[in-house]
């Protein structure tokens, strides 16, 4: 059985995921229907990523009053986020910079880059964790919430990938692993806090 | 795996928070020991053995 903690109750980290989430796939949902120009409304992406800030800090404070917190937790919240931030602005500048100039080849490719250098920021992040914790049960669960994420884009990618190549559904673009990796990663943390593992 | 942590925490009258402590573990991989969530690696049952002063065979159990 759990012990109660001193520290009454603990700050609820998923609202502000859900908002953020929402906020994320309405916004590239708008942009999708092209109800607003692309150079306008990458700027509006960066308003659901604010909710960022508020769920980590809920999300860390909720790891300190259920005792799951550690210094490599604290370290991978912050350096996640900061990786996430930079995917953004990298994401927005190169999107701006590709459909407002007519760029070389070589220029094209460091745009492409760009975004996916915050990518790279952020599996090292992730690697340095792992790395870093010394907690194995709090290891353990990070790994099998990796796993959750990389069985949800394996499967998902698969299946859009058939479903396209029969030409039920339309082509979405290979970046799209990322956050259905993370949403993958939330959904087993959700999963193994619901069966109390 | 079975195991007596709880009947031995008791008996040093610690919280989970204290053994979590003496183990440099979080509070929450004591309850998941404890519990039989997780069993523990060999370093670390090591560990918990060596905080109580027993063997480890004396802590955890066959199922």
């Amino acid at each position: 059985m759990t012990e109660p903690t001193n520290s009454g109750r603990a700050p609820r980290a998923w609202p502000w995921a859900v908002a953020f989430v929402v906020g994320m796939f309405g916004m590239a949902a708008v942009l999708s229907s092209g109800a607003i120009p692309r150079d306008i409304g990458f700027p509006l992406m960066f308003l659901p990523m604010i909710l960022l800030v508020p769920m980590v800090r809920a999300a860390e404070r909720s790891q300190v009053a259920k005792g799951c917190v550690s210094a490599a937790v604290v370290r991978y919240n912050r350096c996640f986020m900061l990786a996430g931030f930079a995917y953004m602005v990298a994401l927005g500048a190169a999107i701006h910079l590709h459909t407002h100039f007519t760029l070389g080849t070589a220029v094209t490719f460091l745009l492409a880059l760009l975004p996916a250098l915050a990518i790279f920021a952020m599996i090292w992040v992730m690697a340095r964790y792992l790395r870093e914790e010394t907690d194995e049960y709090l290891r353990h669960r990070a790994i099998m919430a990796a796993l959750g994420g990389l069985a949800l884009v394996l499967g998902l990618g698969s299946f859009w990938g058939f479903l396209e190549t029969f030409g039920l559904v339309s082509h979405v673009p290979g970046w799209f692993t990322v956050p259905v990796w993370a949403i993958g990663m939330g959904l087993s943390q959700l999963w193994m806090k619901v069966r109390g593992a | 795996m079975k195991n007596r942590l709880k009947v031995l925490r008791a008996e040093q009258d610690w919280s989970q928070q204290d053994l979590a402590e003496r183990l440099e573990v979080s509070r929450q991989s004591v309850n998941a020991i404890e519990t039989g969530k997780y069993d523990p690696s060999l370093p670390l049952a090591f560990r918990i053995a060596d905080v109580f002063g027993l063997a480890i065979e004396e802590i955890f159990l066959r199922d």
